[in-house]
């Protein structure tokens, strides 16, 4: 079982601001480029590699911390079956 | 005993708009006020395949665990840490969702598959949602007299989920579509 925790209302995470800027620009690359076909540039580097070192600061659960580090082919693995344990 | 709830549902959008909604679901801050059992979202790894153009994404997803006296004092808490894998295959227009819970694991699973693919009837202005929910209870003694009601609750909570999902998911698809139009005029 995890420890303890705060519940935090997600206005108050510190990587909120962080975390928006990098979901909008992902949500209009996703329309805009990925629908279409166009896959092979990544516009969102710059607000991905701000919001996971923040993510990496701050994110408290030890076992979401796990996820943070996964690979690709670790994300298709846990796409079968539940693979972590408490 | 595992109980397994099926849900489907024709989206009469197409699958593109479909799948950027299901994106914007949880990240448009105006969804929170029907959303309320999700608190936080956060994209933990997401990869292109470059071969193939699939699209792998790991959220985490905290909801707040609202249930009877019973069941807080049970957990300790009433935060409960989900996590959420996503895959894309935009040349096969396919998405294929499966998420579960990682904190309780001691008393409950509950394993979610979610599938978005072209409506069979009209591929290419629908797309057919298929819901698979799983949940299973262990044969813990402390969870023995009330294992039936913990069921109960969680089978209520997932239907009033989806359903609250379902309908934020069509009002985002109405205003892509319209967003859309107001573009190529």
């Amino acid at each position: 079982m995890s420890s303890k925790e705060k519940k935090t209302p997600s206005s108050t995470s510190p990587c909120a601001q962080l975390r928006a800027a990098y979901h909008d620009c992902f949500n209009r690359w996703y329309s805009e480029k990925f629908m279409k076909g166009q896959w092979d540039k990544d516009e969102c580097a710059n607000h991905w590699q701000k919001y996971r070192d923040c993510l990496s600061q701050h994110l408290e659960d030890k076992h979401l911390r796990r996820f943070l580090e996964a690979e690709s082919g670790q994300i298709d693995g846990a796409a079968t079956g539940r693979n972590i344990r408490e | 005993m595992v109980k397994v709830l099926t849900q489907e549902h024709a989206y009469k959008h197409p699958w593109e708009r479909v799948t950027s909604a299901f994106w914007r679901k949880f990240t448009d801050p105006e969804n929170k006020q029907i959303l309320t059992h999700i608190l936080e979202v956060d994209t933990l790894n997401r990869t292109i395949d470059p071969e193939s153009g699939k699209l792998y994404t790991m959220r985490a997803i905290t909801i707040h665990a609202r249930g009877p006296w019973f069941i807080r004092k049970l957990l300790g808490q009433d935060i409960c840490h989900c996590i959420e894998t996503v895959i894309v295959d935009a040349r096969s227009q396919s998405m294929q969702l499966t998420s579960h819970n990682i904190s309780f694991q001691r008393f409950v699973e509950v394993d979610e598959r979610i599938f978005y693919n072209p409506h069979p009837g009209n591929p290419r202005e629908w797309t057919c949602c298929r819901q698979e929910t799983s949940i299973n209870i262990k044969p813990l003694a402390a969870l023995a007299s009330i294992k039936d009601k913990v069921e109960q609750q969680l089978v209520e909570k997932t239907l009033q989920n989806s359903a609250k999902g379902r309908d934020v998911m069509e009002r985002i698809c109405r205003y892509l579509e319209a967003d859309s139009s107001r573009i190529s005029i």
